[in-house]
Protein backbone atom coordinates (compact mmCIF):
# COMPACT_ATOMS: atom_id res chain seq x y z
CA UNK A 1 0.00 0.00 0.00
CA UNK A 2 1.17 3.68 -0.95
CA UNK A 3 2.26 5.01 1.92
CA UNK A 4 0.66 9.24 0.98
CA UNK A 5 1.27 11.94 3.81
CA UNK A 6 -3.12 12.40 3.43
CA UNK A 7 -3.33 9.19 4.74
CA UNK A 8 -1.40 9.90 7.46
CA UNK A 9 0.16 6.87 7.05
CA UNK A 10 3.64 6.05 9.13
CA UNK A 11 6.75 5.63 7.49
CA UNK A 12 9.64 3.38 8.66
CA UNK A 13 12.74 2.64 8.27
CA UNK A 14 14.60 1.10 5.40
CA UNK A 15 14.00 -2.71 5.43
CA UNK A 16 16.04 -4.89 4.47
CA UNK A 17 14.15 -6.81 2.86
CA UNK A 18 13.61 -5.19 -0.68
CA UNK A 19 10.04 -6.85 -1.29
CA UNK A 20 8.63 -5.27 2.17
CA UNK A 21 6.47 -1.75 1.24
CA UNK A 22 9.00 0.01 3.28
CA UNK A 23 12.08 -0.59 0.91
CA UNK A 24 12.66 3.05 0.62
CA UNK A 25 14.14 6.39 2.53
CA UNK A 26 11.30 8.27 3.92
CA UNK A 27 10.62 11.41 1.68
CA UNK A 28 11.49 13.88 4.40
CA UNK A 29 15.28 12.78 3.96
CA UNK A 30 15.04 14.39 0.56
CA UNK A 31 13.93 17.57 1.55
CA UNK A 32 14.38 18.20 5.11
CA UNK A 33 17.43 21.20 5.43
CA UNK A 34 18.40 19.20 8.68
CA UNK A 35 19.04 16.03 7.25
CA UNK A 36 21.43 18.15 4.70
CA UNK A 37 23.39 19.21 7.79
CA UNK A 38 23.52 15.70 9.18
CA UNK A 39 24.89 14.27 5.70
CA UNK A 40 27.81 16.93 6.29
CA UNK A 41 28.85 14.68 9.16
CA UNK A 42 27.78 11.26 9.11
CA UNK A 43 28.40 10.96 5.47
CA UNK A 44 30.49 13.51 4.15
CA UNK A 45 32.70 13.22 7.25
CA UNK A 46 33.11 9.61 7.68
CA UNK A 47 33.27 7.91 4.40
CA UNK A 48 35.85 8.11 1.84
CA UNK A 49 35.05 11.08 -0.67
CA UNK A 50 36.77 11.43 -4.32
CA UNK A 51 38.79 14.49 -4.37
CA UNK A 52 39.60 14.59 -8.00
CA UNK A 53 42.91 12.63 -10.49
CA UNK A 54 46.57 12.00 -9.60
CA UNK A 55 47.34 12.99 -13.27
CA UNK A 56 45.86 16.60 -12.62
CA UNK A 57 49.07 17.06 -10.60
CA UNK A 58 51.77 15.36 -11.72
CA UNK A 59 55.03 18.08 -10.58
CA UNK A 60 56.18 18.44 -6.95
CA UNK A 61 54.22 21.67 -5.46
CA UNK A 62 50.79 21.37 -7.82
CA UNK A 63 47.29 21.42 -6.26
CA UNK A 64 44.06 21.71 -6.35
CA UNK A 65 41.39 22.76 -3.95
CA UNK A 66 38.04 21.27 -3.16
CA UNK A 67 35.11 21.93 -0.89
CA UNK A 68 33.18 18.46 0.77
CA UNK A 69 30.35 20.03 2.83
CA UNK A 70 31.57 23.09 5.00
CA UNK A 71 35.62 21.82 4.29
CA UNK A 72 37.55 22.98 2.10
CA UNK A 73 40.94 20.94 1.44
CA UNK A 74 43.91 21.60 -0.94
CA UNK A 75 45.49 18.56 -2.60
CA UNK A 76 49.02 18.76 -3.15
CA UNK A 77 51.96 16.86 -4.46
CA UNK A 78 54.88 16.79 -1.63
CA UNK A 79 58.72 16.43 -2.68
CA UNK A 80 58.74 12.68 -2.05
CA UNK A 81 56.08 12.86 -4.99
CA UNK A 82 53.54 11.54 -2.37
CA UNK A 83 49.96 13.35 -2.86
CA UNK A 84 48.74 14.97 0.84
CA UNK A 85 46.03 16.95 1.67
CA UNK A 86 45.67 19.42 4.49
CA UNK A 87 42.76 21.85 5.44
CA UNK A 88 43.05 24.87 4.21
CA UNK A 89 43.17 26.95 6.96
CA UNK A 90 46.08 28.78 8.66
CA UNK A 91 47.46 27.04 12.09
CA UNK A 92 47.70 30.66 13.20
CA UNK A 93 44.20 32.33 13.01
CA UNK A 94 42.26 29.99 10.65
CA UNK A 95 42.69 31.96 7.75
CA UNK A 96 41.72 30.55 4.91
CA UNK A 97 45.47 30.33 2.56
CA UNK A 98 44.98 28.95 -1.01
CA UNK A 99 42.45 30.68 -3.18
CA UNK A 100 40.12 28.06 -4.96
CA UNK A 101 41.78 26.23 -7.61
CA UNK A 102 39.95 23.69 -9.49
CA UNK A 103 41.41 20.04 -10.53
CA UNK A 104 41.03 20.96 -14.21
CA UNK A 105 43.28 24.54 -13.83
CA UNK A 106 46.00 23.35 -11.25
CA UNK A 107 48.12 25.48 -9.50
CA UNK A 108 52.03 25.40 -8.09
CA UNK A 109 53.34 26.66 -5.16
CA UNK A 110 57.23 25.61 -3.19
CA UNK A 111 55.59 26.24 -0.39
CA UNK A 112 51.93 26.58 1.23
CA UNK A 113 51.68 30.40 2.47
CA UNK A 114 49.15 32.29 4.54
CA UNK A 115 48.64 35.73 2.94
CA UNK A 116 47.35 36.94 5.93
CA UNK A 117 50.25 37.38 8.54
CA UNK A 118 52.84 35.24 6.25
CA UNK A 119 53.02 31.69 8.20
CA UNK A 120 54.25 29.16 5.84
CA UNK A 121 54.46 26.01 5.75
CA UNK A 122 56.49 22.97 3.60
CA UNK A 123 54.34 20.68 1.29
CA UNK A 124 54.84 18.06 3.93
CA UNK A 125 52.66 20.39 6.32
CA UNK A 126 55.31 21.56 8.79
CA UNK A 127 55.59 25.01 10.20
CA UNK A 128 58.52 26.23 7.61
CA UNK A 129 58.51 30.09 8.67
CA UNK A 130 56.87 33.14 10.42
CA UNK A 131 57.74 36.62 10.47
CA UNK A 132 60.53 38.00 12.48
CA UNK A 133 57.33 39.60 14.75
CA UNK A 134 56.51 35.54 15.92
CA UNK A 135 59.99 35.57 17.20
CA UNK A 136 60.28 39.10 18.77
CA UNK A 137 57.98 41.08 21.25
CA UNK A 138 58.66 44.41 20.23
CA UNK A 139 55.69 45.78 20.37
CA UNK A 140 54.63 44.30 23.73
CA UNK A 141 56.31 46.19 26.00
CA UNK A 142 55.35 43.59 29.23
CA UNK A 143 57.30 40.64 27.27
CA UNK A 144 60.86 40.15 26.43
CA UNK A 145 62.14 38.83 23.73
CA UNK A 146 63.57 36.15 25.59
CA UNK A 147 60.14 34.91 26.45
CA UNK A 148 58.84 34.07 23.14
CA UNK A 149 58.62 30.35 22.66
CA UNK A 150 59.84 29.36 19.73
CA UNK A 151 56.87 27.44 17.50
CA UNK A 152 58.30 24.15 16.61
CA UNK A 153 58.18 23.03 13.17
CA UNK A 154 55.63 19.91 12.90
CA UNK A 155 53.24 20.68 16.47
CA UNK A 156 52.17 23.87 14.43
CA UNK A 157 51.95 22.24 11.21
CA UNK A 158 48.44 21.89 9.16
CA UNK A 159 46.02 19.81 9.16
CA UNK A 160 46.19 16.76 7.56
CA UNK A 161 43.28 15.25 5.74
CA UNK A 162 43.75 11.28 5.75
CA UNK A 163 44.19 10.62 1.67
CA UNK A 164 44.38 7.02 0.09
CA UNK A 165 43.85 5.82 -3.70
CA UNK A 166 42.57 3.90 -5.82
CA UNK A 167 44.76 3.86 -8.84
CA UNK A 168 44.71 7.87 -9.99
CA UNK A 169 41.72 8.39 -8.06
CA UNK A 170 42.49 10.16 -4.92
CA UNK A 171 40.00 10.23 -1.82
CA UNK A 172 39.92 11.81 1.45
CA UNK A 173 38.61 10.72 4.28
CA UNK A 174 37.66 13.29 7.65
CA UNK A 175 37.24 10.67 10.26
CA UNK A 176 39.55 10.15 13.27
CA UNK A 177 39.69 6.45 12.58
CA UNK A 178 37.70 5.45 9.17
CA UNK A 179 37.60 2.04 7.79
CA UNK A 180 40.62 1.92 4.94
CA UNK A 181 39.75 2.51 1.88
CA UNK A 182 40.64 -0.97 0.60
CA UNK A 183 37.62 -2.19 3.04
CA UNK A 184 34.94 0.50 1.53
CA UNK A 185 36.41 -0.35 -2.03
CA UNK A 186 36.30 -4.18 -1.83
CA UNK A 187 36.62 -5.91 -4.94
CA UNK A 188 36.50 -2.54 -6.37
CA UNK A 189 39.55 -1.12 -5.70
CA UNK A 190 41.05 -4.11 -7.62
CA UNK A 191 38.85 -4.08 -10.73
CA UNK A 192 39.76 -0.49 -11.58
CA UNK A 193 43.95 -1.08 -10.53
CA UNK A 194 43.74 -3.35 -12.63
CA UNK A 195 42.69 -1.00 -15.99
CA UNK A 196 45.61 1.39 -17.35
CA UNK A 197 43.39 4.32 -15.94
CA UNK A 198 46.36 6.53 -14.89
CA UNK A 199 47.43 6.32 -19.03
CA UNK A 200 44.35 8.30 -20.12
CA UNK A 201 44.18 12.15 -19.74
CA UNK A 202 41.86 14.80 -18.82
CA UNK A 203 40.08 15.92 -21.59
CA UNK A 204 37.09 17.72 -20.66
CA UNK A 205 34.53 18.93 -17.64
CA UNK A 206 30.90 19.72 -17.29
CA UNK A 207 29.80 21.07 -14.11
CA UNK A 208 26.11 21.05 -14.12
CA UNK A 209 23.97 22.31 -11.14
CA UNK A 210 20.54 20.45 -10.45
CA UNK A 211 17.07 21.38 -8.42
CA UNK A 212 16.96 17.92 -6.85
CA UNK A 213 18.58 16.26 -3.74
CA UNK A 214 22.10 14.65 -4.78
CA UNK A 215 20.25 11.06 -3.65
CA UNK A 216 17.57 11.33 -6.13
CA UNK A 217 20.39 11.77 -8.96
CA UNK A 218 22.30 9.17 -7.67
CA UNK A 219 18.72 6.45 -7.02
CA UNK A 220 18.24 7.73 -10.72
CA UNK A 221 21.87 6.89 -11.99
CA UNK A 222 21.70 3.41 -9.74
CA UNK A 223 18.52 1.90 -11.94
CA UNK A 224 17.48 1.56 -15.41
CA UNK A 225 14.16 0.64 -15.05
CA UNK A 226 13.69 4.26 -16.48
CA UNK A 227 16.15 3.78 -19.43
CA UNK A 228 13.56 2.78 -22.16
CA UNK A 229 11.32 5.56 -21.49
CA UNK A 230 13.37 7.97 -21.14
CA UNK A 231 16.95 6.72 -23.04
CA UNK A 232 15.39 5.62 -26.20
CA UNK A 233 18.76 6.44 -28.22
CA UNK A 234 21.12 5.34 -25.90
CA UNK A 235 19.03 2.10 -25.39
CA UNK A 236 18.90 0.94 -28.99
CA UNK A 237 22.09 -0.42 -28.52
CA UNK A 238 21.67 -2.39 -25.05
CA UNK A 239 19.98 -5.60 -24.23
CA UNK A 240 19.12 -5.18 -21.00
CA UNK A 241 17.17 -8.77 -20.73
CA UNK A 242 20.95 -9.36 -20.77
CA UNK A 243 22.31 -6.98 -18.43
CA UNK A 244 22.56 -7.10 -14.46
CA UNK A 245 22.84 -4.83 -11.89
CA UNK A 246 25.22 -6.03 -8.69
CA UNK A 247 25.59 -5.18 -5.69
CA UNK A 248 28.31 -4.90 -2.90
CA UNK A 249 29.15 -3.57 0.32
CA UNK A 250 29.87 -0.15 -0.63
CA UNK A 251 29.45 -0.21 -4.37
CA UNK A 252 26.96 -1.55 -7.13
CA UNK A 253 28.15 -2.33 -10.70
CA UNK A 254 25.78 -1.50 -14.01
CA UNK A 255 26.51 -3.94 -16.28
CA UNK A 256 24.49 -3.29 -19.31
CA UNK A 257 25.49 -5.88 -22.58
CA UNK A 258 25.82 -4.68 -25.81
CA UNK A 259 23.83 -6.00 -28.58
CA UNK A 260 26.58 -5.72 -30.95
CA UNK A 261 30.70 -6.60 -30.26
CA UNK A 262 32.18 -3.50 -29.76
CA UNK A 263 36.13 -3.00 -31.04
CA UNK A 264 38.07 -4.20 -28.96
CA UNK A 265 40.06 -0.76 -29.20
CA UNK A 266 36.56 0.76 -28.12
CA UNK A 267 37.13 -0.73 -24.86
CA UNK A 268 40.00 -0.39 -21.66
CA UNK A 269 37.96 -3.47 -19.61
CA UNK A 270 37.53 -7.09 -20.75
CA UNK A 271 33.83 -7.68 -20.61
CA UNK A 272 32.12 -6.71 -24.06
CA UNK A 273 29.65 -4.60 -21.92
CA UNK A 274 29.14 -1.10 -20.24
CA UNK A 275 29.73 -1.42 -16.74
CA UNK A 276 29.14 1.78 -14.45
CA UNK A 277 30.42 1.74 -10.66
CA UNK A 278 28.83 3.36 -8.36
CA UNK A 279 30.94 3.84 -5.08
CA UNK A 280 29.21 5.18 -2.12
CA UNK A 281 28.72 8.04 -1.22
CA UNK A 282 28.84 10.02 -4.41
CA UNK A 283 31.27 8.80 -7.24
CA UNK A 284 31.13 7.41 -9.90
CA UNK A 285 33.08 5.28 -12.79
CA UNK A 286 31.85 5.47 -16.16
CA UNK A 287 33.17 2.50 -18.21
CA UNK A 288 31.23 3.40 -21.50
CA UNK A 289 32.23 0.29 -23.51
CA UNK A 290 32.02 1.90 -26.53
CA UNK A 291 35.19 4.41 -26.01
CA UNK A 292 39.07 4.45 -25.42
CA UNK A 293 37.98 6.35 -22.39
CA UNK A 294 36.07 6.70 -19.32
CA UNK A 295 34.39 9.18 -17.20
CA UNK A 296 33.86 10.34 -13.57
CA UNK A 297 30.59 11.56 -12.05
CA UNK A 298 30.83 13.66 -8.54
CA UNK A 299 27.39 14.16 -7.21
CA UNK A 300 28.30 16.73 -4.68
CA UNK A 301 25.27 18.50 -2.73
CA UNK A 302 24.59 22.22 -2.35
CA UNK A 303 21.81 22.06 -0.13
CA UNK A 304 19.17 19.73 0.16
CA UNK A 305 17.68 20.49 -2.80
CA UNK A 306 20.53 21.16 -5.20
CA UNK A 307 23.49 19.60 -6.20
CA UNK A 308 26.70 19.61 -8.73
CA UNK A 309 26.97 16.99 -10.90
CA UNK A 310 30.96 17.36 -11.65
CA UNK A 311 31.41 15.06 -15.13
CA UNK A 312 34.42 14.29 -16.02
CA UNK A 313 35.87 12.53 -19.26
CA UNK A 314 39.44 11.48 -19.92
CA UNK A 315 40.82 9.65 -23.18
CA UNK A 316 44.30 8.78 -24.57
CA UNK A 317 44.63 12.49 -25.40
CA UNK A 318 44.00 15.87 -23.77
CA UNK A 319 42.56 17.31 -27.35
CA UNK A 320 39.64 14.77 -27.96
CA UNK A 321 38.63 13.61 -31.40
CA UNK A 322 35.36 14.19 -33.14
CA UNK A 323 34.59 10.59 -32.47
CA UNK A 324 35.20 11.52 -28.62
CA UNK A 325 33.60 14.74 -28.90
CA UNK A 326 30.69 12.82 -30.51
CA UNK A 327 30.72 10.70 -27.69
CA UNK A 328 30.58 13.28 -25.01
CA UNK A 329 27.84 15.01 -26.28
CA UNK A 330 26.04 11.57 -26.16
CA UNK A 331 26.83 11.62 -23.06
CA UNK A 332 25.44 15.11 -21.90
CA UNK A 333 22.30 13.70 -23.62
CA UNK A 334 21.51 11.17 -20.98
CA UNK A 335 22.70 13.50 -18.09
CA UNK A 336 20.16 15.82 -19.77
CA UNK A 337 17.96 13.46 -20.25
CA UNK A 338 18.24 12.35 -16.68
CA UNK A 339 18.49 15.82 -15.02
CA UNK A 340 14.82 15.97 -16.43
CA UNK A 341 13.26 13.45 -14.37
CA UNK A 342 15.32 13.73 -11.92
CA UNK A 343 13.63 17.43 -11.28
CA UNK A 344 10.61 15.62 -12.16
CA UNK A 345 10.26 13.48 -9.38
CA UNK A 346 11.79 15.81 -7.10
CA UNK A 347 9.02 18.37 -7.34
CA UNK A 348 6.84 15.52 -6.35
CA UNK A 349 8.76 14.37 -3.32
CA UNK A 350 8.84 18.64 -2.06
CA UNK A 351 5.03 18.99 -2.64
CA UNK A 352 5.13 16.30 0.62
CA UNK A 353 1.99 14.26 -0.92
CA UNK A 354 4.33 11.00 -0.75
CA UNK A 355 5.37 9.70 3.02
CA UNK A 356 7.69 7.08 1.84
CA UNK A 357 8.08 5.60 -1.78
CA UNK A 358 8.09 1.86 -2.98
CA UNK A 359 11.22 0.39 -4.87
CA UNK A 360 10.80 -2.37 -7.61
CA UNK A 361 12.80 -5.23 -7.39
CA UNK A 362 14.88 -4.33 -10.11
CA UNK A 363 15.84 -1.68 -7.84
CA UNK A 364 17.83 -3.20 -5.59
CA UNK A 365 20.79 -0.55 -6.02
CA UNK A 366 18.84 1.96 -5.40
CA UNK A 367 17.82 -0.16 -2.00
CA UNK A 368 21.52 -0.50 -1.78
CA UNK A 369 21.71 3.25 -1.84
CA UNK A 370 19.34 4.21 0.71
CA UNK A 371 20.01 1.20 3.38
CA UNK A 372 23.62 3.09 3.53
CA UNK A 373 22.01 6.47 3.58
CA UNK A 374 20.27 5.44 6.66
CA UNK A 375 23.40 3.12 8.49
CA UNK A 376 25.13 6.10 7.71
CA UNK A 377 22.29 8.73 9.89
CA UNK A 378 21.67 6.18 12.28
CA UNK A 379 25.81 5.75 13.00
CA UNK B 1 12.13 36.79 -19.41
CA UNK B 2 10.21 33.26 -20.13
CA UNK B 3 11.73 30.76 -20.56
CA UNK B 4 11.20 26.61 -20.11
CA UNK B 5 12.61 25.16 -17.65
CA UNK B 6 13.88 21.14 -17.36
CA UNK B 7 10.63 20.14 -16.32
CA UNK B 8 9.01 21.85 -19.17
CA UNK B 9 6.92 24.28 -17.35
CA UNK B 10 7.38 28.06 -18.27
CA UNK B 11 8.69 30.38 -15.41
CA UNK B 12 9.32 34.07 -15.27
CA UNK B 13 13.21 34.22 -14.34
CA UNK B 14 14.73 37.73 -14.20
CA UNK B 15 18.01 37.04 -14.54
CA UNK B 16 19.75 34.60 -16.78
CA UNK B 17 23.93 33.83 -17.68
CA UNK B 18 25.28 31.49 -19.78
CA UNK B 19 29.32 29.50 -18.62
CA UNK B 20 31.70 31.30 -21.27
CA UNK B 21 33.63 27.56 -21.58
CA UNK B 22 30.57 25.34 -20.93
CA UNK B 23 27.83 26.69 -22.10
CA UNK B 24 26.22 25.80 -18.10
CA UNK B 25 22.95 27.70 -17.92
CA UNK B 26 21.65 29.49 -15.03
CA UNK B 27 18.16 31.35 -14.19
CA UNK B 28 17.90 33.12 -11.26
CA UNK B 29 15.50 35.35 -9.29
CA UNK B 30 18.07 37.62 -7.56
CA UNK B 31 20.92 39.23 -9.59
CA UNK B 32 23.15 38.01 -6.55
CA UNK B 33 22.17 34.25 -6.83
CA UNK B 34 23.84 34.60 -10.54
CA UNK B 35 27.19 35.37 -8.48
CA UNK B 36 26.53 32.61 -6.46
CA UNK B 37 26.74 30.44 -9.11
CA UNK B 38 29.65 31.78 -10.85
CA UNK B 39 31.70 31.23 -7.62
CA UNK B 40 30.46 27.73 -7.49
CA UNK B 41 31.65 27.36 -11.23
CA UNK B 42 34.84 28.89 -9.66
CA UNK B 43 35.29 26.15 -7.62
CA UNK B 44 35.53 23.65 -10.07
CA UNK B 45 36.20 25.13 -13.52
CA UNK B 46 38.24 27.80 -15.03
CA UNK B 47 35.11 29.58 -16.43
CA UNK B 48 33.50 32.91 -16.46
CA UNK B 49 29.88 34.11 -17.11
CA UNK B 50 28.34 36.30 -19.78
CA UNK B 51 24.78 37.26 -18.76
CA UNK B 52 21.86 36.78 -21.24
CA UNK B 53 19.10 38.72 -19.83
CA UNK B 54 18.19 41.17 -16.29
CA UNK B 55 15.19 42.46 -16.03
CA UNK B 56 15.56 45.15 -13.78
CA UNK B 57 14.99 48.83 -14.26
CA UNK B 58 17.94 49.19 -12.63
CA UNK B 59 19.94 47.62 -15.61
CA UNK B 60 17.85 48.96 -18.12
CA UNK B 61 18.46 52.67 -16.75
CA UNK B 62 21.89 52.06 -16.11
CA UNK B 63 24.08 54.62 -18.26
CA UNK B 64 26.30 53.19 -21.28
CA UNK B 65 29.58 53.36 -19.20
CA UNK B 66 32.67 51.73 -19.10
CA UNK B 67 33.32 52.74 -15.59
CA UNK B 68 32.24 51.04 -12.91
CA UNK B 69 32.32 54.00 -10.49
CA UNK B 70 30.12 55.58 -12.93
CA UNK B 71 27.79 53.13 -13.08
CA UNK B 72 27.36 52.56 -9.17
CA UNK B 73 26.91 55.90 -9.16
CA UNK B 74 23.54 56.06 -11.30
CA UNK B 75 22.45 52.35 -9.60
CA UNK B 76 22.71 53.76 -6.16
CA UNK B 77 19.79 55.87 -6.46
CA UNK B 78 17.72 52.87 -7.02
CA UNK B 79 18.97 51.11 -3.92
CA UNK B 80 18.55 52.24 -0.20
CA UNK B 81 21.66 50.22 1.64
CA UNK B 82 23.78 49.05 -2.00
CA UNK B 83 23.59 48.09 -4.86
CA UNK B 84 23.43 44.20 -5.43
CA UNK B 85 26.84 42.89 -6.74
CA UNK B 86 24.74 40.91 -9.42
CA UNK B 87 22.75 43.91 -10.51
CA UNK B 88 26.07 45.83 -11.08
CA UNK B 89 27.29 43.15 -12.76
CA UNK B 90 24.42 42.84 -15.33
CA UNK B 91 24.62 46.75 -15.78
CA UNK B 92 28.44 46.36 -17.00
CA UNK B 93 27.12 43.44 -19.22
CA UNK B 94 26.08 46.31 -21.61
CA UNK B 95 29.40 47.24 -22.39
CA UNK B 96 30.64 43.41 -22.80
CA UNK B 97 31.75 43.01 -19.15
CA UNK B 98 31.53 39.11 -18.30
CA UNK B 99 30.69 38.82 -14.87
CA UNK B 100 34.55 37.61 -13.77
CA UNK B 101 35.77 41.13 -15.48
CA UNK B 102 33.04 43.17 -12.96
CA UNK B 103 34.08 40.97 -9.75
CA UNK B 104 37.91 41.74 -10.38
CA UNK B 105 37.64 45.46 -10.84
CA UNK B 106 34.98 45.29 -8.02
CA UNK B 107 37.53 43.77 -5.90
CA UNK B 108 40.64 46.00 -7.36
CA UNK B 109 38.28 49.27 -6.60
CA UNK B 110 37.30 47.86 -2.60
CA UNK B 111 40.87 46.94 -2.19
CA UNK B 112 42.13 50.95 -3.13
CA UNK B 113 39.20 52.12 -1.48
CA UNK B 114 36.95 53.52 -4.33
CA UNK B 115 34.06 52.09 -3.32
CA UNK B 116 32.63 50.33 -0.31
CA UNK B 117 30.67 47.13 0.85
CA UNK B 118 28.17 47.99 3.97
CA UNK B 119 27.25 44.51 3.43
CA UNK B 120 27.97 41.17 2.11
CA UNK B 121 27.99 41.32 -2.12
CA UNK B 122 26.08 45.09 -2.25
CA UNK B 123 28.37 47.72 -3.14
CA UNK B 124 28.31 51.74 -2.62
CA UNK B 125 30.15 54.50 -3.84
CA UNK B 126 32.82 56.38 -1.72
Amino acid sequence: MTRWNANNDEVAAVSPDITDETNALPAEYFTSPDIHELEKEKIFGQYWVYAGHANAITETGAYFTRTIGDKQVIIVRDHDDEIRAFFNVCAHRGSKMVEDTPMTNPGNMGRIRCPYHMWSYDLDGDLESTPKSFEEAGLNPDLDDEEVCSLDASENGLNEVQTDRIGPFVFLNFADDPMPLAEQAGTLKTELEDMPLEEYEHAARYVSEVDCNWKTFAGNYSECDHCHANHQDWITDIELDESNLEVNDYHWILHYTHDEDVDDELRIHEEKEAKFYYFWPNFTVNMYGTADGYGTYIIDPIDEGRFQLIADYYFSSAEMTDAEQEFVQTSRQLQEEDFELVERQYEGLQSGALAQAQLGPNEHTVHKLHRLAQEAYEA
Amino acid sequence: MTSVSRTGQREDVPFVARSTETGARVEASSANEVIAFYRRQQELLDTDLEWEFADHPAVTEAPDADSIDAVLRALDDYFESGVPLGVLAAAMSKQGWTVGDTLSEVYELRMSGSLWEPRADHLRPV
